[in-house]
This record gives structure tokens, sequence and C-alpha cells, in this order.
């Protein structure tokens, strides 16, 4: 492997970042099933799942703002925003590529930098993930934390029910996002090429 | 609709019985209003503290008549000397006309159920410590009023809340505040006591719950046509499309008033058989599906006097949007966001299984068009 090849595409901040919302939104997924089916499940006690579920909870939302900050900072924010002029043509070629050009060994459409790491079907999954879905499930997470403290706000946004029902959506999303990830995290030239990237910030370019 | 039987009116049958078996000596003699003539006298005191009980909060004398009118006993029509049974005369003669130091009221004639289960608690255990606990402890003396209709906050205040700070204690219990909010203390200390989910009216602006008379006014019907009103398919029991049209009934009206669910103990005399390490400590009893601490849930229309009018609701209610201002952690989970969630974890799981497969099935293609590629390669590197 020649470095001429290697590009750097996830700086530090990124990656810590990346592995502290991975390990947390794991532990959110995984008490947050305990919770849920207590009376199935018995990976541990309720109320350690719960104390666990609201430290990990936390832990993503403080990650969410070194993410935020990080991006926000270096105006690297836009690399989530697909360009709409491009953007069909753009996703119609990631969907065939996905679809079909994968199978028979055809190159990646898109080819990554530091200024575009994503796709676009990636920046409007991420769009979505990381400006709606997660700023909503942190805000339902905290009202839920303290229902009594927040009471206002909750009955102002319905009732505890709505708040539980968007948390409990969204939790099965990213459970199942999760999933899905994961694997498409195995579809770079090789099976662990992305996981390792994610850890030296460096992609390998073919 | 099934009427809850309140503890407090097994109480008064069981007073009446003894009433109506025991004549009392008293009782056909001596008038309340006697007892007023004097103990009416907000000045009135005891003098002396000789021959005092230790359990007496007080040397006053005085009774508040219009509160003792409120009280639940004189509203079933006992009297003063129903409950003090040595005043059998009353002597004018003398400066005080029945004897200067009463016996102390033993509730137990007439409330032996609730008097058994607390012989056999940790209030009574106590005694061996030293320390007195008697049925006014708790209950007061003379304006014992009925205490079905009470929000947990006001039952825990008037309760548990007299000698003990839950919040000294229960670090293990997590969410504390919303716990003491929504349960009452006896539900998980008496486990065994019966206990449902009450529903009351309660309006969010003024912070106050509707009284019965305040929700009947504004629906435009009686008492007896509230329950007509409410369960359509005479069932017997609120489901879940009735209880949305009781919403919908009080949207038009305009009154924007919520369903505030609390977790509440009948007045049932077991709930006066408290011991230490007998509490509910598996947070998996409540908060599970299915959990028998949702099987009873009644909507309540409050009295002034204390009681209140209990009609069955149907458990689906407090599994769906009906009953938005309530959720207890998996106990009134949703059923159909399972469904929805099975669905978006078996799509997940279904794209990579499939993508997955071809991958694999199409290993042998892409391995040909690699070679073929190569071959292209070597082929243009020799013609140059």
């Amino acid at each position: 492997m020649s470095h001429e090849k290697l590009i750097y595409i996830h700086p530090a901040p990124v990656r810590v970042w990346h592995w502290l919302n991975a390990a947390g939104i794991v532990l959110l997924v995984a008490t947050g099933f305990q919770i849920r089916y207590a009376e199935i499940l018995n990976l541990m006690p309720l109320k350690d799942s719960v104390s666990l579920h609201n430290f990990a909870g936390f832990g993503v939302i403080a990650a969410y703002f070194l993410w935020l900050f990080y991006y926000l900072s270096t105006g690297k924010i836009i690399i989530y925003f697909p360009d709409p002029s491009t953007f069909v043509a753009k996703a119609v070629k990631q969907v065939k590529f996905y679809g079909y050009g994968i199978f028979r060994g055809e190159p990646n459409p898109h080819v990554m930098t530091p200024e575009n790491k994503f796709n676009v079907l990636q920046q409007k999954a991420y769009l979505g993930i990381m400006f709606v879905l997660l700023p909503a499930q942190m805000i339902s997470g905290v009202f839920l934390w303290k229902v009594k403290g927040y009471s206002d706000y909750i009955h102002l946004l319905g009732g505890i029910r709505i708040i539980d029902t968007i948390h409990v959506l969204f939790f099965f999303f990213f459970a199942s996002f999760l999933v899905v990830h994961c694997y498409l995290a195995t579809l770079g030239h090789t099976p662990l090429a992305h996981f390792k990237a994610m850890f030296t910030g460096y992609e390998e370019h073919h | 609709m099934k009427n809850l039987i309140p503890p407090i009116g097994i109480g008064l049958a069981v007073a009446l019985a003894c009433f109506a078996a025991v004549p009392l000596a008293g009782a056909a003699s001596i008038e309340n209003s006697e007892c007023f003539a004097c103990h009416s006298d907000e000045s009135l005191t005891r003098s002396t503290t000789e021959g005092m009980n230790h359990s007496r909060m007080s040397e006053q004398l005085f009774i508040d008549e219009t509160q003792f009118s409120h009280s639940v006993h004189h509203n079933n029509g006992i009297g003063c000397v129903d409950c003090h049974v040595d005043i059998s005369k009353l002597d004018y003669n003398q400066e005080v006309p029945h004897k200067k130091q009463l016996d102390l009221v033993n509730c137990t004639m007439c409330h032996e159920e609730s008097s058994n289960a607390f012989k056999d608690s940790v209030h009574m255990k106590i005694r061996g410590k030293g320390i007195t606990m008697n049925c006014n402890a708790c209950h007061g003396y003379h304006y014992v009023t009925r205490q079905e209709a009470l929000s947990v906050a006001d039952r825990t205040n008037n309760g548990c809340a007299k000698c003990h700070n839950p919040y000294q204690s229960h670090d293990w219990l997590p969410q504390k505040n919303e716990h003491f909010s929504f349960v009452e203390c006896v539900v998980c200390h008496v486990p065994d006591a019966p206990r449902h989910i009450r529903l009351s009216f309660f309006d969010l602006m003024t912070n106050k719950f509707y009284s019965s008379q305040e929700i009947l006014k504004i629906l435009g019907i009686s008492e007896n046509e509230f329950k007509l009103l409410l369960d359509t398919d005479k069932d017997e029991i609120i489901n879940v499309t009735e209880f949305e049209n009781l919403e919908l009934i009080l949207r038009q009206k305009n009154v924007h008033a919520i369903f505030h669910a609390e977790l509440v103990a009948e007045m049932h005399p077991s709930v006066h058989k408290i011991n230490r390490g007998q509490a509910e400590r598996d947070c998996k009893t409540c908060h599970s599906a299915n959990s028998p601490y949702f099987d009873a849930v009644t909507l309540v229309l409050t009295k002034d006097d204390g009681s209140s009018d209990h009609f069955q609701v149907d458990r689906a209610v407090l599994e769906s949007f009906s009953l938005r201002h309530f959720y207890a952690l998996g106990g009134t989970r949703m059923k159909l966001l399972d469904k929805i969630g099975f669905l978006l974890l078996a799509g997940g799981f279904s794209v990579v299984l499939g993508h997955l497969a071809v991958r694999i099935a199409t290993i042998p293609l892409r391995r040909k068009n690699e070679y073929a590629a190569e071959q292209s390669n070597i082929q243009e590197e020799v013609s140059r």
C-alpha cells in the first residue's frame, strides 16, 4: 500500500465524536430494549438499565455538542447539505451503484475527499439524523428523564404519551440504523477498510 | 358501572351494624347540641395536665362545629357519645358535667377490620420502642373526612408525610419525584392492598382538579346522566371509543381538561397493614406489560364531602393515545409502537441480509470481471 493512496478524511475530533457517539448509541439501544421489554429481557436489573440509559444519553448529548462545535467552527458543516441542482442525478447514480454496480465490482461513483466525504444519499440521511432525529431524540430523552421537572413543556407538546411515542419510534429507527450503518461500513474496498479509517483517519483511495 | 366500595363505607357499614346490634348507653339521651353548648367555646381548655394521656396533642377542648358537621362520622349520623361511650349522662350540677378524663375512643368498635390490619403493622410494633401511634395520628380526631377523592399529593400530606419525609429515603428508587407524584405510598408499601389507576379531570390552566359539580355543570347534565353519556354501549365499562367521545364532548364545550392519572390504593382496611421490608422493590412488577398494577382503571368524579363516584375504564385506554398525559414505563406501553418497531428492525435486517446474500452470490461475477479487467490491462501494456 503506497502513501499516495491514503487520504486524511476523518480528523481527530470527528473520530472522537464518532466513537463516543457509537458507544453511547449501542448502550442506549441495549438498555432501551431492556427498559421497554423488562418482562422478556434479563440483561440487567431495570433500575440499573434506566441509570445506564440516562448516563449514555447524556454522553451522546455531550458528543453531539462536540460534533456541532467542530463542524460549525470549521465551516465543514456544509458537507451535510447536498447540492439541490445535482442531487437527483447523483442520487440515481448512487442507488444504481448500491443496487447493481457494487455486485459487478464497478467503482463507487462518489469519490471521497476531505471536503466532500459523503455521497448524496449519505448527505441526505445524515442531514436528517443529525439535525432532526438525534436532536428530537435527545430532547424527548431529557424530558423523559425528568418528567415532573419538565411537565410544563411536556404538556405543551401534547403530553407524555406523545413524547414517549417520538422517543420510542426514533429508538427503533436508531436500532435499525445501527444494523444498516454497520453493514454499509463493510462496503469499502475491503470489509474492514472504513472501520479502520474511522480509527486512523485515513481512507485508502482506489 | 362498577362501584368500588370505599373502605370508609365498609367502616361505616360495620359501624351501623354495631349500632343496630348494640344499643349505646348515651346515644338516645345526649344530643350533640348539648356537647356543643360547651365545646363550641373557643376558649374552653383543660386547666390542668393531671391525668392527661400522653397521646393528646393539645389541651384545647374546643370543637369546630362547622368542621365537625362535614366529618364522615357526623354525615353518617354518628354523634359525640357514640364514640365517647363513657359519657352516659350529663350532670350540670358539676363544674364539668361528665368525668374529667374521658377514656380513649375505641375506633375498633366499628372499624374492626382496619384495626386488625393495623395490629399487624409496623405502626403497632413501634409501641415496643415506646412510641404510641393511635388512629388519630393519621386520621385526626373530630374532623375525619373521606379520603377517596384526594389526590396522591393530598393523601401523602394528610397521611404518611406527617411523620415521614420520603425524600430522606428511597435513594435506590430512580425518578423519585415522578414516583412520589403519581404513586400513593401505600401502593408500594402494602403490595397486597387493592389499588387502581384513578383518572380525574384536571385543568392545566388553573392547575386544579375539576369537581363533580363543575364537570356536570359544564356538560349540562345531572349525576345520573353522566353514566349514560359515557357508557353508550351500556356494558358497564368505558372503552377507548367512549373515552375519546367524552374528550370530544369536553372539547366541544371548550373545556381543555386533561385526564390526570395516579396510582392510588383503595380505601380498604388492608392499607393499614404496613410493615418493614414488605414494600414492593421490584421495578418490573409495575414496569412490564400486563402488570397487575394497571388492571383496575377508574374515572372519578370527586365530591365536596371527599367521596367520589367511580366509573370503570378499560385498561386499553391507558395504552392508547386517548390518555396522553400518563405513561408508566413499559407498563402501559402501546402495542402498536412495538409492531412498528418490529417492522423497522425487520426492514433493517432484511435490507442487510438481502444485500449481503446478493454480494456473496455475485462474488464469482466480480472475480470474473476483475480478471477480465486485469487481462485487458496486461494486453494494453503489452501492446504499448
